[in-house]
């Protein structure tokens, strides 16, 4: 019997009873019979084979004995027994003989267990399908799972159990009410409400809930994707049409306090070096967003926190100091908390302010006890709701942060320097609009407030501050500039025309009321589109600081606006009261007006080409009035995205994403660890034929990449190969003479005080000039410019931790560097008229003391085909390959040898050792206890096909060296070849660079973790 | 026009590659018919004369065949612009006319400051380009 039957046999039989055994006498006796049965020749056939051999295994096969009639006669048997025997002679057929007699008792009492089993394995199913689906399919009727008695009479009874059985388990997941009262309005409120305060809930959240595969990510639950087939499409409204995408769980940190205070405490968070800083005429005049990284006090360029964005609020009386300020930092969540905390203990902040948000917290809380009381009521009777008479509180919505505990603090102030710093994480929301329709869409779906005249009945409406605002003649006019700004918008065609980061405020009507009936396009209108003057200005000027202002910058009013919204039922009452259907709705002064903020989103900056591919505006809106603003926007054609829509507008954009391209913040590397887990258990799932075995493959690392161990290997490289040149370079003692001072520095004390040199020279950069540059005389000058604080730096930085390089300055050098500059006139061009240096090694030696371990962001494109995905090793190509390259030009690359699985006879013998201990526990059980403690006390279970252990060199592992791993890779749409973003080592990246030929700079080779093909690309780093 | 050209001087005069970061802005384009189609030096030229020769065709029955189209081009696809044009009439038996407009197009550079204390600039460059209308005829 082959071991496949046997399976197939032991499965057919597994649901047999097995509690039927049988005295040792009758195994002899059964044998024979069996044979005997000429009825089921194959089966005894089957058997054949152990009858000579195992008497043990027939007491697993007792189901077979089941078969055969209880009346056996010894005389019947002996006739199929010659039958048989004359059908096939087998040896042991004959060896085996007929028992002579038969003892009745023992006999029957047998028999009596094996009828017992068999009556037990009729009435026992043995399978797990219902009993309705084990019918022939000729007696099946429509509704049988639904109606017992279209069943058989004979098994109405057991199906009418089963029905039971799921009825009760359907019953737990069920909620205690019926459908009816569960879809009423307020008992749903309650139930959304009870729901959010786990993960808070964007106001969007019900609406993207129906259209979108949702996640819950850092507190919140977002929209992933959309459940529909949409990726291109999603690309095609991004650089066509129009992406729409809720931000609103981005976080909102507000400061206010006197403009010097502020950027004192700040200043000493962000660096110069990495591009504008708070400080920034443009953005502190109120006119633009600006953006900045932000890192622990005096630490740059270590201990990263995250980006951020900024936008100060206009003054009022320009040039007014004495007066107080307000910024808004916008964040992502992950990076939340530790910025707030760094930005509260740079400010002193320690006095929590008990703010009047609390109160609709309370609110809600009270509701939940009143929720939580009804279930004690009886059931069985009409419940009646308990608020509608001792408590007139209508319940209401969250809106707003739901989870927010109301005793904890969301303001604090300094004493020291006045600074008040309030959190106003979903206080706003913050709507994204990507691509060149957005003008259109905004210029249709918002219109601007009218203002209000009459002042008859200004006592009636709730909108006091908007009639106060038009008393004020300086403030109409301000809304008639600002609109007119609005309305030039209408007129551009794309807004990358404008300038980055241009702020306009605004104040519209309520966006529903000119909802249109049908969901339609918004199409830029080519009458608007006139090249006048005022387009002119805009475009080149943006928009005048006055016209920034807008009111929701002030808390009461947002609050007021909030609480004043005319909810949709009423909204939708008064429009079905008009008198003409259809026509327009004219609330007059009742209709609220709201403030709020455009910020223009620079699309793609740098590089050469896609220039402003995904720009956009960002619309910010007070809480509450989230979805009357969303809806309108998708009735004029926008489509909206989710987070993976995002990923992919900033991959195409070539800037990084957060927080998974941050390797050196905190929140970096928390997602890369939670990406390793999810792929390592997805990469489980599979069976170990069916998923590739990356230690042949040669990847260590395939889901997560290994920084650490990277930048150190290149590190130990660079050194190595140094000290075999030292003798030969003139200047190789001294540098020599620095390597081996470095590693004495880090004692405890000694970093600490470094770390406070390291905090006044980023205060006042010019200062440490007289810094040990003393290997690199003859670049000096250009040196000490570039990287002044360095000198003391590098120091430090020998034994701390990795970091990316965000220097600006040095990325445009290293970016002029990469590109091949096989032209002598190009190079020419470029090397006197902008100060630039010319590669050399001794250039690259300085770079690589100064920052030893860092990272740099660069930018990959694909010579040829292929398409590169997330952790795809980035490698140095080898002398050769650039050699048949460069012969042919079709050659799509180097592959990668098979490497031998080392782990995978450790596996095996792991294996077979518990296998081992399995048997031998069940030989005897005694020992159990030993056999389970021993495994769990060897080494941890390896995975078949992934490096266990502490990984190995990880530079030097495959036949091309590691320079560093891409982060996020993907066919793009946009240039139409793959392309890909990653990190490599700065050393790493300057020791290729210089051993490179000029013409072929920059070509570097690419490998994704399952497969060992390299693919040519190219290296491009984009300031 | 005169005071935006005072400026421009000015800027010229500081600019230093150490205190700004030129940026290039997209150029103002009005909004696109579906006849109107721009050149560029990125996509394949034969591709690019497909996508007007099949404008100018319209479907297998001649459905949706615009009666003239325009051809735009900016700067160095100004040549490649005119190639097209050309090359579509030549291929057209004579039943394709065409006639050139040339226009000078206003650019502009935004000129990002590296230090705080700077505000950014803005500057404007002129391009020429060439919009030609190749238009159907009835031959004679």
């Amino acid at each position: 019997m082959s071991n496949a039957k046997e399976r197939k046999h032991a499965k057919k039989m597994r649901n047999q009873p097995t509690n039927v055994t049988l005295s040792s006498g009758f195994v002899a006796d059964r044998g024979v019979k069996h044979r005997n049965r000429g009825g089921k020749p194959f089966q005894a056939q089957r058997q054949e084979p152990h009858y000579g051999t195992s008497r043990q295994r027939q007491t697993k096969m007792t189901p077979h004995s089941l078969l055969e009639p209880d009346v056996n006669e010894p005389s019947s048997s002996k006739v199929m027994f010659k039958k048989k025997g004359g059908w096939k002679a087998g040896p042991e057929g004959t060896s085996q003989e007929i028992p002579k007699y038969i003892t009745a008792s023992t006999f029957a009492q047998a028999r009596a267990a094996e009828i017992s089993a068999m009556l037990k394995a009729v009435t026992q199913k043995s399978s797990n399908s219902l009993v309705f689906q084990t019918l022939p399919r000729h007696m099946r009727r429509r509704a049988m799972s639904h109606n017992v008695k279209r069943l058989p009479r004979r098994l109405q009874e057991i199906a009418q159990k089963e029905a039971e059985k799921a009825v009760h388990q359907k019953k737990e997941h069920s909620k205690n009410k019926c459908h009816k009262a569960r879809r009423c309005h307020i008992n749903r409120m309650l139930e959304f409400n009870r729901r959010q305060k786990k993960n808070i809930w964007l106001e969007t959240h019900i609406w993207h809930a129906k259209r979108f595969h949702m996640v819950k990510k850092w507190g919140y639950c977002l929209g992933e994707r959309p459940t529909a087939k949409s990726h291109r499409a999603c690309y095609r409204a991004m650089t066509q049409h129009c992406l729409l995408q809720d931000l609103s769980y981005y976080c909102c940190l507000e400061l206010k306090g006197r403009e010097e205070e502020i950027l004192k405490a700040l200043s000493q968070m962000c660096s110069i070096d990495t591009g504008l800083t708070f400080a920034a005429v443009h953005c502190l005049s109120g006119k633009r967003q600006g953006s900045v990284m932000l890192y622990r006090a005096n630490k740059y360029p270590r201990e990263m926190l995250g980006p951020v964005t900024f936008i100060w609020k206009s003054e009022m009386i320009p040039g007014d100091t004495s007066e107080s300020r307000q910024l808004w930092i916008w964040l992502h969540p992950a990076v939340k908390q530790d910025i707030l905390e760094e930005i509260k203990a740079v400010c002193q902040c320690t006095e929590p302010i008990k703010s009047t948000v609390c109160i609709p917290e309370l609110l809600t809380s009270s509701q939940e006890k009143n929720h939580t009381e009804l279930p004690d009521e009886k059931i069985g009777k009409k419940r009646k709701r308990k608020g509608d008479g001792e408590n007139t509180k209508p319940i209401k919505k969250v809106v707003g942060d739901g989870t927010r505990d109301p005793c904890q603090p969301y303001s604090w102030i300094s004493p020291a320097t006045g600074i008040i710093i309030s959190d106003l994480t979903m206080e706003m929301n913050r709507f994204r609009l990507i691509g060149p329709l957005s003008h259109s869409i905004l210029t249709e779906a918002l219109k601007v407030a009218s203002v209000h005249t009459g002042g008859e009945d200004a006592e009636k409406t709730p909108h006091r501050w908007w009639i106060e605002t038009c008393e004020n003649p300086g403030s109409i006019s301000l809304h008639r500039r600002q609109e007119a700004v609005f309305e030039l918008l209408g007129g551009i065609t794309s807004p990358a025309e404008i300038p980055a980061g241009t702020i306009l405020g605004l104040t519209v009507g309520d966006p529903r009321v000119n909802l249109p009936q049908k969901k339609s396009k918004a199409l830029s209108n080519p009458e608007k589109c006139q090249d006048n003057e005022k387009v002119r200005q805009l475009l080149l000027e943006g928009v005048p600081v006055e016209c920034t202002h807008s009111f929701i910058w002030n808390q009461d009013i947002c609050k007021s606006v909030t609480e004043n919204k005319i909810s949709d039922q009423d909204l939708n009452r008064k429009r079905s009261e008009l008198l003409v259907p259809g026509s327009q709705l004219v609330l007059g002064p009742h209709e609220s007006k709201i403030p709020i903020l455009l910020i223009q989103q620079p699309g793609k900056m740098t590089g050469e080409d896609q220039l402003g591919w995904g720009s956009g505006w960002d619309v910010l809106l007070p809480k509450g009035w989230g979805m009357a603003f969303w809806i309108p926007f998708i009735y004029r054609g926008a489509r909206v995205g989710g987070l993976k829509e995002a990923a992919v507008h900033s991959q195409y954009k070539r800037s990084p994403n957060i927080p998974g391209d941050f390797p050196d913040c905190p929140a970096g590397i928390l997602f890369a660890e939670e990406q390793a887990k999810t792929l390592l258990e997805k990469y489980k799932r599979r069976p170990p034929a069916k998923r590739p075995n990356y230690v042949k493959l040669g990847t260590v690392a395939p889901f997560c990449c290994p920084w650490e161990h990277l930048t150190q290997d290149w590190e130990s490289r660079v050194q190595a190969q140094e000290e075999s040149s030292a003798a030969s370079s003139p200047n190789g003692e001294e540098t020599d003479l620095r390597r081996h001072m470095v590693p004495c520095v880090p004692t405890p004390e000694k970093t600490h005080q470094l770390s406070n040199e390291v905090g006044t020279s980023v205060n006042d950069p010019r200062e440490p000039e007289e810094v040990m540059d003393t290997d690199c005389q003859d670049q000096a000058g250009t040196k000490m410019v570039m990287y002044p604080d360095a000198g003391e730096n590098h120091v430090a930085a020998a034994n701390s931790q990795l970091f990316v390089l965000r220097s600006r300055k040095l990325l445009k050098q290293l970016s002029a560097w990469c590109g091949p500059c096989s032209e002598e006139s190009r190079a020419a061009r470029r090397a006197p008229g902008r100060g630039q240096q010319e590669l050399t090694r001794e250039a690259c030696l300085s770079i690589m003391d100064h920052f030893p371990r860092a990272l740099v962001w660069v930018s990959l494109s694909l010579l040829r085909k292929g398409s590169p995905e997330p952790h795809t090793m980035i490698c140095v190509p080898a002398k050769e390959d650039l050699l048949q390259l460069s012969q042919d030009q079709h050659y799509c690359g180097p592959q990668e040898a098979k490497h031998s699985d080392l782990f995978k006879r450790k596996i095996l013998k792991q294996k077979e050792k518990k296998k081992l201990e399995k048997r031998q526990n069940r030989g005897c059980a005694t020992s159990e206890g030993l056999g389970a403690g021993d495994p769990a006390t060897g080494q941890e279970a390896l995975t078949l096909g992934l490096w266990s252990g502490p990984l190995p060199r990880v530079t030097s592992h495959c036949s091309r060296v590691l320079l560093g791993f891409v982060t996020q890779g993907d066919f793009s749409m946009a240039v139409g070849h793959g392309e890909a973003l990653g990190f490599v080592s700065l050393t790493g990246l300057l020791d290729m660079l210089s051993s490179q030929p000029p013409a072929q700079r920059g070509l570097v080779l690419l490998r994704p973790p399952a497969s060992v093909q390299y693919r040519f690309s190219r290296v491009a780093i984009e300031v | 026009m005169a005071e935006n050209r005072e400026p421009r001087g000015v800027v010229e005069a500081e600019l230093d590659p150490v205190e700004y970061t030129l940026r290039k802005r997209l150029p103002h384009r009005l909004p696109r018919r579906p006849n109107d189609i721009y050149v560029n030096m990125k996509t394949d030229f034969k591709a690019q004369l497909a996508r007007c020769q099949k404008l100018l065709d319209g479907g297998t029955r001649g459905q949706n065949a615009c009666t003239e189209i325009y051809i735009h081009g900016l700067g160095l696809a100004i040549n490649r612009a005119i190639n097209i044009a050309l090359q579509l009439q030549a291929g057209s038996f004579g039943s394709l006319q065409v006639a050139a407009n040339t226009s000078t197009v206003e650019l502009v550079d935004e000129l990002e400051p590296e230090t705080d204390t700077r505000e950014p600039l803005t500057r404007i460059r002129n391009n020429s380009a060439i919009h030609i209308r190749v238009f159907r005829v009835t031959p004679k």
